[in-house]
């Protein structure tokens, strides 16, 4: 049967090659948008997990991929400031973020907001590659710190002068690499002209940082809120624990959670995109199926008198439904492997194209791949077989 | 009737209804053939030949019937699958335009009745190729043949699993006359050799001389 399966699939070339290359296209289509959704998310959960703290607090409401700005409340903020004093019963360090937004390499990019004194919770054991961190000790710090106040009227050089040498970016080195950058370099964010100061090995948690101060003094009128905390539990205090006792202090408008945990929160925050995506894929895969379907359906048309040869020969309905079933799995199989090294071809040139992206073709996405192909070929073979196994012999045979 | 190698049905009506139109065909058919038996039944086109092979054959069934019993079982209320098993077991055709499948080699085609029983090939494909004279165009696929080596591809396909019965529908009706006399004395060298139960339906009156029997048809029946 194997044979004769794959003796009339190369007996039509050109059909064959067709129905496997609409396969293959939905299957290309699915293994990129999912691997392009699932490597983006895991790269930056990998990127974060680098921080060195165990709990992730967030505003209730927000999403995690699309918040900026500084959504917490104060009262929260104080909370969470008090949980890292001297006497403060949970953290050693509680480290705020305030996202913002730039476009370097190409894309648009997650800037963060950290305090300068707070860059080695970041940084970990990576390295400085060039140039330097913020200055710790640069003027527009010290002036926050001393209480000045901005400029009252809308002056742009003096507000530039204000914020002095708190216009600085530390970048990654693959940002660096993909934009060609320099030290040096400038770039516009929010009306400022920011400088690149350093660069650091690739693997934290942002891939562009500036100071804190100065985001929230740009953003927000040097309030001090943020987007997000990391909090550094003090030693011995387990997370889950730690993470509960400050949730019920902070109530519902907050979310603790385990910064393990960082994976799962962005899946959910990209959970309607990435149903989006799915969908598209979905319902490109079932066009494709439908291809295979009216191919089969076709031939089974062409080839009643076949079929009919294979009845008078004894050749059962559950024979031919096989038979169709087999046809349409190589079909399917063929397909899916052209669809998987599509795949990586495609992954290859976003590579070149876009380097920033991560198309992750994990095991488990081209596991369902060959899952899909199998599936949607059987589930398509399945009505041409049944029209060809319900064929009266002498009839098909009769068939001109 | 109990032997294995035999026909025997009783009573055989048949008719084909177009666009709600009642067109019978067969009419009370009794047939018998023996073991062994090489029966040729003739008679003009549309007669209703080659619809009572295909009741004869199982790939059809007869309106009415009292009896069709083909190689010791009754076939009347017999499920689809027990019809097809005792087709694939005892049952070989050869038809007028050969029927071969086209994507696959002579010896292929000649292989798939075993390989549909499951059955070991043995040498039984080369053995009954070279039988009609085909070893060297075993490899060669029916597109590729002369009508005549089809035709010969088609017997060999029919006799490799040396059914109980062959039922043969015009075998010479697209062959010029030497291809014709060819194929005959094949047949009849089968029936010999193998003492093969042959019923053979034709309008050409040269087949009939390697018959056991002659029948003749008209207007769906068998004359006496």
């Amino acid at each position: 049967m194997l044979r004769l399966a794959w003796a009339n699939l190369t007996h039509h070339k050109v059909r064959t090659l067709l129905s496997a290359l609409a396969v293959g296209l939905g299957i290309a289509l699915l293994l990129i948008s999912k691997g392009l959704a699932g490597g983006s998310i895991a790269e930056v959960a990998r990127r974060v997990q680098s921080v060195d703290a165990e709990l992730v607090v967030l505003p209730a409401q927000e999403n995690l991929i699309f918040t900026n700005g500084a959504p917490f409340r104060a009262v929260h903020e104080r909370h969470l400031a008090r949980q890292a004093d001297a006497d403060g019963p949970l953290a050693d360090a509680v480290i705020p973020v305030f996202f913002g937004q730039v476009k370097m390499g190409g894309q648009q990019q997650r800037l963060f907001g950290v305090s300068p004194e707070q860059m080695n919770a970041f940084l970990g054991s990576r390295r400085v590659l060039t140039g330097r961190l913020f200055d710790r000790a640069n003027a527009f710090a010290e002036l926050v710190r001393a209480g000045a106040t901005p400029p009252m009227e809308i002056d742009d050089a003096g507000y530039a002068a204000y914020l002095a040498d708190g216009l600085e970016l530390v970048i990654d080195e693959r940002l660096q690499r993909v934009g060609n950058y320099q030290l040096g370099d400038e770039i516009r964010i929010m009306g400022q002209v920011f400088r690149i100061v350093g660069v650091v090995e690739t693997g934290v948690a942002g891939r562009v940082f500036a100071p804190l101060e100065t985001l929230r003094e740009i953003v927000v009128a040097g309030e001090t809120n943020a987007s997000m905390y990391f909090i550094k539990l003090r030693d011995g205090l387990e997370p889950v624990t730690a993470a509960d006792e400050l949730q019920a202090a902070l109530g519902p408008a907050a979310r603790v959670e385990l910064k393990s945990d960082y994976g799962r929160l962005l899946h959910e925050s990209f959970a309607s995109v990435n149903l989006y995506m799915t969908a598209s894929s979905g319902v490109a895969l079932v066009a494709c199926f439908l291809f295979i379907l009216l191919t089969m359906y076709t031939a089974v048309i062409e080839r009643t008198r076949e079929i009919g040869i294979l009845k008078s020969l004894g050749v059962t309905r559950l024979g031919l439904v096989r038979l169709s079933v087999l046809e349409t799995l190589l079909i399917s199989i063929t397909g899916v492997a052209a669809g998987i090294a599509l795949s990586f071809a495609a992954r290859w040139g976003l590579s070149i194209l876009l380097p920033l992206l991560t198309v992750d073709l994990t095991a488990s996405l081209l596991l369902l791949a060959v899952l899909i192909g199998v599936v949607g070929g059987v589930l398509s073979a399945l009505y041409p077989g049944y029209r060809a196994a319900r064929l009266e012999p002498a009839v098909a045979l009769s068939y001109e | 009737m109990t032997d294995e190698s035999t026909i025997d049905v009783h009573g055989v009506e048949h008719a084909y209804t177009h666009g709600g139109v009642v067109e019978p065909v067969l009419h009370g058919i009794d047939l018998t053939v023996r073991r062994g038996e090489f029966l040729v039944i003739m008679g003009p086109s549309g007669c209703g030949k080659s619809t009572l092979l295909n009741i004869l054959g199982l790939m059809m069934t007869p309106t009415r019937a009292e009896q069709v019993r083909i190689a010791g079982c009754e076939t009347l209320g017999l499920a689809d699958a027990d019809r097809t098993r005792l087709r694939r077991e005892s049952i070989g055709f050869v038809f007028q335009r050969f029927n071969l499948l086209p994507t696959i080699s002579a010896w292929r085609n000649v292989a798939l009745p075993l390989r549909i029983r499951q059955q070991s090939l043995d040498g039984r494909v080369e053995a009954v190729l070279e039988q009609v004279g085909l070893g060297r165009y075993a490899h060669k696929k029916p597109g590729h043949l002369s009508v005549g080596q089809q035709q010969r591809v088609a017997i060999a396909r029919a006799l490799v699993g040396r059914p109980a019965i062959l039922l043969v529908d015009e075998p010479t009706g697209n062959l010029d006359s030497a291809n014709a006399q060819a194929i005959l004395a094949l047949l009849a060298d089968f029936h010999r050799q193998w003492n093969q139960t042959i019923l053979m339906i034709t309008h050409n009156e040269n087949l009939a001389v390697a018959a056991d029997r002659v029948l003749h048809m008209r207007d769906g029946r068998l004359l006496v």
